[in-house]
């Protein structure tokens, strides 16, 4: 028997699985669900660590984590003040390993970001300076108030995971995430990221603002020195490697895929989209998916996962029509994502196993209704 | 967050798969209903209340004759509901809708009816309301003449479709603007009960059957068209991000219910209570209910008479040398074809402690005075039932009057009901030869009986000329009529003319009777009158009841007799100059000829009680045997009751099976998927099925785009399920998930316990309806139905 860990299972599992011979088939070993076991207190470990300095924001603070651990770059836009900065460094803190910064202005250049060649006059040769870029995690901080030429430079590096630099190649440091914040577009003196470079965001989270309690909360705790003073790693860089081993081991099944492809499929054929999801932005979808479920401590994905992935994965991709953008003209935001929610309320969830049977007639003509008289639905 | 959320996580905070918050509450689909918008969903109950209408319209069938005055009342109700259906389509205010359907109503009326005196045939015009006042006053006519079923005429037919058209508005007001459908479709019941009050048999069992259907459909079709509009407005309404509105089921389930229950109630009221066959002579309610006073005395009398079972009418002991005749009205005056009753309000100064000796009566005519005590004992009716000439009545409570002309007795306030009270009269005794002798100088105030109306059929004439060609006197033409109408080529039967539709007393009736030469007192009495008036003999006709039977009591060491309300009658009297009023007995087997040929010396002397009683012996006798064969049709009719009864219970056991085959069959199919879990036949994915069944029978829509895991939440936070029933259901979700998005599907033991457990508290929690609809009508058995008639795949055979 081969038991997931289960909230009522989880202790015994490894005794059980230590007593009872694996089936050659199963490719998931003890060693496996150990694995699973300590990415979930890992992950759990990074959440609280990082939630002792942003108050309330627990879901953004997830999915920051799930992209971190997917191997893709979060892309956090938000207002000024919000914590944006915060979140990107608290993460990178609490992980043991390198971490660069960038502070995007309007003067930075390309070799800013990816590092110069200089002269070395004792050895009389060019020797590589490598920029911030070179790190395990990378801050872009206003990634929107650089020129497109030095965006293109950051991005570039975050697609091929190497940099080029007066004809040599340097890769980059594995793991390699980048952390950017943005303004929203209608701020002053910014550059909108154009359609083809934010796709290389695997996905973008806005903050929002905090609560009052939240915020009140945050008064009390953060109104001396910086609270960042108080992070430290809780997490080895190799541990965080190994997690991303874990993550990518997860199962998706032929059903949650096809779920996926549907999605992004949709959002090509829907009305209110001029520019629909690209086929990166599906892989994105399964691998941030199989994070979060690495994450939950299953190693299968489930459609939940893609369900609440999907606005975070796929809005930033997404171009609304101008008839769908109405009044809204100023920030699309919003609007993207209740067509990504329509879209998600209006894909049927396959059914695994090998059936392709719908499990209940579909009942179209009777509206829901409350079960009994508490009854909310 | 639910404890599903927290599931996976044995740590004391959680990091959940957060149940997909960004995924809106999951949207069922219902495009038709969102497309067409809130009024759209109107067209249904528009077309079940139609549906209603027109079925308890065809309710009225057994007094109509023909369907075509169906099709025009269908037509007419059409058109007003339709119209109101395609009016709120439109957009129209909703108070003006009630408004237009009255101007749809009178215009389609003005197309159909005003002959095309309407501007552009549609708008009334005056010319157009004369036609109509003049047909309102002919369709009522036409129903005072007829018996049922009627011929329908013109006037029928307009206040049929009139009638139709204000109650589809009526209907269309109370159900669809004020939202009362179980008011609404009390409308219909007026035609569909009708029957009841008009003739004996009442309405019939099977259109009660198919209206009280109707009526649920209506219902069914209003919760439908409720909910249709809730999910509209909470979609597409501002308060469309939120959570639904929480409601409990409680007014439309309870609805549904109440109105089950009034119809079932119905059902069984009205085939058990009498108060269907009620109507009649003396039982009823003078002037009647539905079709007025129109209706003749002499339907009502025939009536009672075919009542399968007679009841006490009231009794007497008498003074006088025979029996009398006890008449309650006289219809002295033919108007239009009717013989009619004076019902204009009695002269208030002829009260009955000041009645008048009957003025005319010759001297040498021997008169006796007598004097009955009479005991009512059933009798409810404004005419007091007296013998003829009274002179004196005594012991009368309330107040009543005598009228001058007929001398009938009667109140506007009173009824006979529990009276007692004795009627001092005068029996005259004219000899045959002093009616040979009278002469045809009639007073001015008899002239009146004379009148018989032009258009009479001509066989009324031309038989009365025929049997009494070779006599000379208004006494002997009067006593060949009456022995021909009691020749044997005339058979008494109270059933013959209702079924052959010529009851009642008309001269059109007399002119059919004449042929068919079957009937009862009424035709007899009648045709005697009219054919008496066509010679020129002063006649009417005087409804009340024969002697009856004498009792084994004696009271006041007098002989007591028994009236029943078989022993209601009808008589012709004929005027004679000096002598007055004479009765005569044209009806075969009923009543006692009155023997004129009698010398009054040799009469008189055994005129005592018992004498009298054995004169009339043989009329007795043979009012005895049509008691006789009264009875034996009410024991027959008993018979039929029984069996009847036998049918009825038969058709609702019949029936309740029917009503428990989609509860029996889905209670098999749901042990047969448990029976498949056990035995390792069906996993997960079948018990989910049999989870999402079974929530769907509950109300709960389960949309093909809801994951497991969401609909699972949606269960938890329903709020019904014990710890032990959600820990079950996250057992089940678990093996579910497995099975479908694992790579190997794990099944634990526990499944199918698990999920009776589930289904078990998901049932346990729902409200009394939602259990019943959830138990009897199972939504997911009938959805599934539709799937495989559809053509779908059948949703049983699911791979686990």
């Amino acid at each position: 028997m081969n038991r997931k860990p289960t909230r009522s299972s989880i202790d015994s599992s490894r005794a059980e699985l230590a007593s009872v011979p694996l089936a050659a088939t199963v490719p998931f070993d003890s060693d496996a669900a150990a694995d699973l076991n300590e990415l979930q207190a890992a992950g759990l470990a990074i959440m609280r660590n990082v939630e002792t300095v942003i108050d309330g924001k627990h879901e953004a603070v997830q999915i920051a984590l799930t992209v971190l651990l997917a191997e893709g770059h979060l892309l956090i836009e938000d207002v000024p003040g919000v914590g944006k900065t915060m979140l990107a460094k608290a993460l990178a803190r609490s992980v043991d390993c390198t971490v660069g910064r960038i502070q995007f202005t309007p003067d930075l250049l390309p070799s800013d970001v990816t590092g110069v060649s200089v002269f070395n006059q004792a050895e009389r040769r060019f020797e590589f300076k490598p920029g911030p870029v070179f790190a395990n995690i990378v801050i872009g901080d206003e990634i929107n108030r650089a020129s497109p030429k030095t965006q293109s430079a950051l991005l570039e590096s975050m697609e091929e995971r190497q940099v080029t630099v007066d004809g040599i190649t340097y890769p980059l440091a594995l793991p390699f995430t980048v952390i950017a914040t943005q303004n929203p577009i209608e701020m002053e003196g910014t550059y909108a990221l154009p359609e083809a470079q934010r796709d290389r965001f695997m996905a973008r989270i806005s903050m929002g603002y905090p609560d009052s309690d939240s915020e009140l909360a945050m008064l009390d705790s953060r109104d001396t020195g910086s609270p960042l003073a108080l992070i430290s790693a809780v997490v080895s860089g190799e541990t965080l490697r190994d997690m991303m081993l874990t993550a990518r081991a997860v199962y998706a099944s032929a059903a949650v895929k096809e779920y996926a492809v549907n999605l992004v499929r949709a959002t090509r054929d829907d009305r209110d989209l001029r520019l629909g999801a690209s086929p990166r932005a599906t892989l994105q979808l399964i691998r941030a998916a199989k994070a979060q479920a690495a994450l939950s401590g299953r190693d299968y994905v489930l459609p939940d996962d893609i369900d609440s992935l999907a606005v975070a994965v796929l809005g930033h991709r997404l171009v609304p029509t101008s008839r769908a953008l109405g009044h809204h003209h100023q920030d699309s935001g919003p609007v993207i994502d209740d067509i990504v929610r329509r879209i998600l309320a209006d894909t049927p969830v396959p059914v695994g196993g090998g059936a392709s049977a719908r499990s209940v007639p579909a009942v179209r003509a009777v509206p829901p209704r409350p079960v009994g008289p508490t009854g909310t639905s | 967050m639910t404890s599903l959320a927290t599931k996976p996580v044995p740590l004391p905070v959680p990091l959940p798969v957060p149940l997909p918050v960004s995924r809106p509450a999951p949207s069922p689909r219902v495009p038709r209903v969102r497309r067409g918008g809130r009024d759209a969903a109107l067209w249904p109950l528009a077309i079940s209340l139609l549906l209603l209408l027109l079925i308890c319209c065809a309710a009225l069938g057994p007094l109509l004759r023909g369907s075509a005055w169906w099709w025009v009342s269908a037509l007419v109700g059409a058109a007003v509901l339709l119209g109101s259906a395609l009016f709120r389509r439109l957009g129209l205010p909703r108070p003006i809708v009630p408004v237009a359907n009255a101007v749809v109503l009178v215009g389609t009326m003005t197309l159909l009816f005003s002959g095309g005196t309407g501007l552009f045939w549609l708008i009334p015009t005056p010319q157009t309301i004369g036609t109509f006042t003049e047909l309102v006053a002919a369709g009522g006519a036409s129903i005072a003449q007829q018996s049922t079923p009627a011929e329908v005429t013109v006037g029928i037919l307009f206040l049929l479709a009139g009638g139709t058209g204000l109650i589809a508005v009526l209907m269309d007001l109370l159900a669809v603007t004020l939202r009362w459908p179980a008011l609404g479709a009390a409308g219909a019941l007026v035609p569909l009960l009708a029957p009841g009050f008009i003739i004996d048999d009442g309405a019939e069992l099977a259109a009660l059957v198919v209206a009280a259907i109707a009526f649920l459909l209506l219902l069914r079709v209003d919760v439908y068209v409720r909910r249709a509009q809730e999910q509209t407005t909470s979609a597409t309404g501002p308060r469309a991000s939120r959570a639904p509105r929480r409601r409990g089921p409680g007014p439309i389930g309870g609805a549904l219910v109440v109105g089950s229950l009034a119809i079932v109630g119905a059902l069984i009221l009205s085939t058990v209570a009498p108060a269907f066959t009620a109507g009649g002579l003396v039982t009823a309610r003078p002037g009647g209910l539905l079709f007025g006073r129109g209706v003749s005395p002499m339907i009502n009398l025939g009536q009672d008479l075919r009542r399968p079972k007679a009841g006490p009418a009231f009794h007497y002991t008498s003074t006088g040398t025979e029996q009398p005749y006890f008449t309650l009205l006289t219809l002295d005056e033919v108007i239009g074809l009717n013989w009619t009753a004076r019902i204009d309000g009695a002269n208030t100064r002829n009260t009955v402690d000041d009645i008048q000796r009957p003025f005319g009566l010759d001297t040498t005519v021997e008169t006796v005075d007598a004097s009955t005590s009479i005991v009512i004992d059933g009798v409810n009716s404004h005419w007091l039932p007296a013998p003829a000439r009274a002179t004196s009545i005594e012991g009368l409570t309330g107040r009543w009057y005598w009228d001058s002309r007929t001398r009938a007795i009667a109140s506007t306030t009173a009824n006979t009901l529990g009276q007692n009270y004795t009627v001092s009269s005068l029996e005259i005794k004219p000899t045959a030869d002093q009616l040979r002798e009278s002469s045809t100088d009639y007073p001015a105030s008899v002239l009146g009986n004379l009148q018989l109306p032009v258009n009479r059929p001509p066989i009324v004439d031309e038989t009365a000329r025929q049997v009494t060609a070779d006599t000379a006197t208004s006494y002997d033409a009067a006593i060949a009529l009456q022995t021909y109408l009691r020749s044997s080529a005339f058979t008494y039967d109270t059933q013959a003319p209702v079924e052959d539709g010529y009851d009642g007393g008309g001269l059109d009736v007399i002119g059919v009777f004449l042929q068919e030469k079957r009937g009862y007192c009424v035709h007899f009495a009648a045709t005697m009158a009219a054919m008496a008036r066509s010679l020129g003999i002063p006649s009417r006709v005087s409804l009340g009841y024969l002697p009856g039977v004498k009792s084994q009591d004696l009271e006041q060491g007098r002989g007591r007799y028994d009236v029943d309300s078989h022993d209601l009658h009808a008589w012709p009297e004929l005027y004679f100059v000096g002598i007055g009023w004479v009765k005569f007995e044209p009806t075969p087997g009923r009543g006692t000829v009155p023997n004129y040929e009698q010398t009054v010396d040799a009469d008189t002397p055994t005129a005592l009680p018992g004498g009298a009683a054995s004169t009339s012996a043989p009329g007795l006798g043979a009012d005895r045997l049509a008691d006789d064969s009264a009875l034996e049709r009410g024991a027959s009719a008993q018979g039929a009751d029984t069996s009847n009864l036998l049918g009825i219970i038969g058709l609702s056991v019949l029936g309740l099976l029917v009503l428990l085959l989609p509860a029996a069959a889905r209670r098999m199919l749901r042990r047969s998927r448990l029976r498949r879990i056990r035995s390792a036949g069906g996993g997960a994915g079948l018990a989910w099925t049999e989870l999402q069944h079974t929530s769907l029978d509950h109300g709960l829509v389960v949309p093909v785009t809801e994951t497991p895991r969401a609909f699972a939440g949606r269960l938890e936070r329903l709020g019904t399920l014990d710890p032990a029933s959600t820990e079950a259901l996250e057992r089940v979700l678990l093996a579910v998930e497995r099975s479908r998005f694992d790579r190997t599907p794990a099944r634990g033991d526990t499944l199918a316990a698990d999920l009776t457990l589930v289904l078990r508290a998901l049932h346990a929690g729902a409200s009394v309806c939602i259990r019943l609809r959830a138990t009897f009508a199972p939504t997911s058995l009938f959805a599934s139905l539709g799937a495989v008639l559809r053509g779908e795949r059948h949703t049983g055979a699911l791979a686990p």
